[in-house]
């Protein structure tokens, strides 16, 4: 299969699942228990007021042609316009996106950066001291809880040594170089936060990965040709084991993405995340609407530029 | 590495170009305007949500409350014991039954130099009740007709039933918005006053300058502000933070990073702030209360043998001992509270905790216990699992009534069922909190008349209906008073429902300022436009 068709499916699949995503994201928000109405008005409204609130959010028309509207609107790039801020969905987004892309992108560098060595370490040590002790922190590091970590860090850093400050995302009246300098300090506890919580499951793949790949053919070959096994283990060995790690990758957006709800709640951190929670309690269907479409272009076109990579690491993919 | 990650180098390049769209510019320098009352000083103060809506004939979160608050201002406000004071009106009354009328002063001005007139006032009401908005003003016009500005300085309301609460009502819930920024808009139910076309204008002591959404809302002082003593507001800016999670915020509290909370604190945080040094922690009087009802479309609850046993099956006192650590008051389970003053009846006593008196009482209804002593009778109870402090007294609710043979299901859901389920009277009873309940007379015809919008028992009782249809008409202060006192003793005696307590509210703030005038609620707290117009640092 040539290169053009291989990237031709993947786009293709990309918008189906896209189009999947925004169907189901919209039923299931008219599936929940509640009344948009309710979450943004007063308890004491009368039954005139949520009429006119059902209607001013176009909730008064059958479910279907509701679909079909937010389709069209869609298309045309339109996401609609926020119940409860009565400003346009794409306003709300871009306010926000930034930041968690800023959060997410600094939470999955600092997992690479740090998962590989981890990862190489434990499995070239197999069995030893060191193996067991990276063993642990990975499962350690898969049952820490987000706000807990979050608080913690927060108390230490932030309170008692009162080395970095606590939420929010920059300092005011700061400008140029020194305001990016504060943009650092506030990222780092979050994304410390949001790494030490996914970076278990990453250490874990890559040490099982590169202990099967140490055992192939062709390492035993590597050896017997006299290689060093420095040389074996991160020239060679590495390279393959990477492959399912990178997978892992693209599949990891979507968890954190997830992590980034909590953690931007914790660390009062200005993104997406944070944006997404707030519009669940006020069921304000369109920024939701907006959001998850965001999140499932972001998440697919991750795959698939996951899977393209892929393609150029192992040749085979783009053949099968 | 570089050949085996372009995923990541790619994902690291968008952040940092995404980054760099945010990077704001510097200001062009200031000119200093602080004159020799008003300081140099920004007062930071801690919220738990952003600013949603930034129009207050729509809003209605907590933040954009006290954030509208400071721009937009109310005819009436409150004293510290509850009782409506002039705010923009200096007279307010009624001229005849169905005519009521606002004297306002003739000193306010907007931030733009347009003075505040009558005008604004009339067109804030006349454009709510045209367009319906879905904020709390509306929900306060169903008897007025029209407004009109018969001068300057004058408003009156035509009514289209005598309403002896509505000017009181307005007064003290609508803010009032500048016409010839509003009337551009079109309908005020759809304007979000984002500031997009110019920027905001305040009639109050701060303007909003300055938006980063998820993170700050930074507000200048106005230099012109008559309600003040002084006439000028002390802080140069005002900047509400927001740390959606409460130990965050605490915790920034106590760093330095924020000067003042505005929601109240959490029960079990009250004590431990009070010894945190550099930490002031203020109480407030609180306006509203936790009650339980019971829904009397279910027969069982229809008798009121049943409701009257439940309610001696509640341990109040463990309640407010335990859950609220002692930061709560008993309103002697009547909706008339001590705040309301000449309303409160001192004679209506709370439900004693009586397991044996709540036997009899099912006995008297015609149940009979089982051998192991239940009664055949289960209720369902409906609470939002967001709300703390409620979710821990139901848990005491149910043990108690076990212990008295009644049996009753935990159902906590997440607040948006739970007010569907409450909307849709899907529940036996009801177990929630209103967070103010300002005026007796109001409460009673929203609570207790048929059609009401928060009767959740779903009582229709013509001898109470009497006794409030009679009070909302009646111009006569001492006889809303006695009639009010007659319905809260009928509401009381029939269980209609079940107030637990009143809770005191406490708010902290540095003990590095001053100054802060408390008022009643989590609305008005220490962040009321008064409040932080006078604080100022303290000299040291």
């Amino acid at each position: 299969m040539s290169i053009a068709l291989f990237v031709l499916r993947r786009l293709g699949r990309g918008v189906f699942t896209i189009w999947f995503a925004v169907t189901v994201t919209f039923l299931l928000l008219r599936l929940l228990p509640g009344d948009p109405a309710l979450a943004v008005a007063s308890p004491n409204m009368t039954e005139e007021t949520r009429a006119a609130l059902l209607t001013q959010y176009g909730l008064d028309q059958p479910l279907i042609i509701q679909y079909f509207i937010y389709l069209g609107r869609l298309v045309t790039g339109d996401l609609g316009t926020s119940f409860t801020q009565s400003i346009p969905v794409v306003d709300v987004l871009l306010q926000r996106l930034p930041w968690t892309l800023v959060l997410t992108a600094s939470a999955l560098v600092l997992t690479v950066l740090l998962g590989i060595p981890l990862g190489v370490l434990a499995a070239s040590r197999r069995g030893k001291a060191m193996d067991r002790f990276v063993q642990i922190l990975g499962v350690t590091g898969q049952s820490l809880f987000v706000p807990s970590v979050g608080i913690a860090l927060l108390l230490l850093f932030g309170l008692w040594l009162r080395w970095l400050p606590i939420g929010g995302a920059y300092d005011d009246a700061v400008y140029g170089v020194a305001w990016y300098g504060s943009v650092l300090q506030h990222l780092l506890l979050p994304a410390l936060s949001l790494t030490l919580i996914q970076l278990g499951s990453y250490v874990l793949t890559v040490r099982a990965t590169l202990i099967d790949a140490l055992g192939d053919d062709y390492v035993t070959l590597a050896k017997a040709n006299g290689l060093s096994p420095r040389r074996i283990l991160w020239k060679h060995a590495l390279r393959n084991a990477l492959l399912p790690a990178t997978t892992l990758i693209g599949l990891q957006l979507g968890f954190l993405v997830g992590g980034a709800v909590l953690t931007e709640t914790v660390f009062a951190y200005p993104g997406i995340g944070r944006g997404i929670y707030e519009a669940v309690t006020q069921l304000d269907f369109p920024v939701l609407q907006g959001a998850f479409l965001l999140l499932a272009v972001t998440v697919v076109v991750a795959n698939m530029l996951t899977d393209i990579v892929y393609g150029f690491l192992d040749p085979r993919v783009k053949t099968a | 590495m570089r050949k085996r990650y372009p995923l990541l180098a790619g994902v690291a390049a968008i952040a940092v170009l995404a980054l760099s769209a945010c990077a704001p510019e510097a200001p062009p320098a200031a000119t200093s305007t602080s004159t020799a009352k008003a300081g140099t000083d920004t007062l930071n103060i801690a919220t738990t949500t952003d600013v949603v809506n930034y129009n207050p004939l729509v809003g209605n979160s907590r933040s954009d409350y006290w954030v509208s608050n400071l721009m937009y201002p109310h005819l009436l406000s409150m004293n510290e014991d509850g009782d409506r004071i002039p705010e923009v009106a200096t007279d307010w009354g009624y001229v005849d039954e169905t005519t009521g009328f606002y004297e306002i002063r003739d000193d306010m001005k907007w931030s733009d130099g347009e003075p505040l007139t009558a005008e604004d006032v009339a067109y804030t009401l006349n454009a709510t009740k045209k367009d319906k908005p879905a904020g709390t003003l509306y929900g306060q016009l169903a008897n007025m007709d029209s407004a009109e500005a018969v001068s300057k300085t004058r408003v009156e309301m035509k009514l289209s039933k005598p309403d002896a609460s509505i000017v009181e009502g307005i007064g003290f819930w609508g803010n009032i918005v500048p016409q010839h920024v509003f009337e551009k808009a079109g309908s005020v139910a759809e304007f979000a006053n984002d500031g997009s076309d110019g920027g905001w204008v305040s009639a109050g002591p701060f303007v909003l300058t300055k938006v980063q959404v998820g993170q700050s809302y930074t507000m200048d002082r106005v230099e012109d502000y008559p309600i003040v003593k002084g006439g000028t507001p002390i802080p140069a800016k005002v900047v509400y933070r927001v740390y959606p999670d409460v130990n965050a915020e605490i915790l920034a509290l106590q760093s330095g990073a924020v000067d003042a909370i505005a929601n109240a604190l959490p029960p079990a945080q009250v004590e431990q702030l009070k010894n945190t040094a550099g930490i002031k922690v203020e109480e407030s009087t609180g306006l509203g209360y936790a009650h339980m009802t019971y829904n009397m479309d279910n027969p069982d609850l229809a008798k009121v043998e049943v409701r009257q046993a439940l309610a001696h099956a509640a341990d109040y006192d463990a309640i407010r001992k335990v859950v609220l650590q002692g930061q709560a008051v008993s309103t002697g389970s009547s909706p008339l509270m001590e705040v309301h003053g000449d309303y409160y009846d001192k004679s209506i006593k709370e439900y004693d905790f009586d397991v044996d008196k709540s036997r009899s009482l099912m006995e008297k209804a015609g149940y009979t216990a089982d051998a192991n002593g239940n009664f055949p009778v289960s209720f369902r109870l409906i609470y939002s699992l967001q709300d703390s402090v409620t979710s821990q007294w139901v848990q005491l609710v149910k043990d108690s009534a076990a212990k008295a043979g009644i049996t009753i299901e935990l159902q906590g859901t997440e607040r948006n069922t739970y007010l569907a389920m409450t909307n849709a009277g899907d529940y036996d009873i009801y177990a929630g909190n209103f967070a103010i309940m300002e005026d007796p007379v109001t409460n009673m015809v929203l609570s207790y008349l048929p059609g009401g919008a928060i009767n959740y028992t779903h009582v229709d009782d013509p001898e109470l209906n009497d006794l409030i249809n009679t009070a909302s008409t009646s111009a006569d202060e001492k006889e809303r008073v006695k009639l009010m006192r007659e319905a809260a003793q009928i509401v009381h005696e029939k269980v209609y429902d079940n107030i637990m307590y009143s809770q005191q509210l406490y708010f902290a703030h540095s003990d590095k300022w001053t100054g802060f005038v408390s008022k009643p609620s989590e609305l008005l707290s220490i962040v009321n436009p008064v409040s932080l117009a006078s604080a100022s640092k303290t000299a040291k």
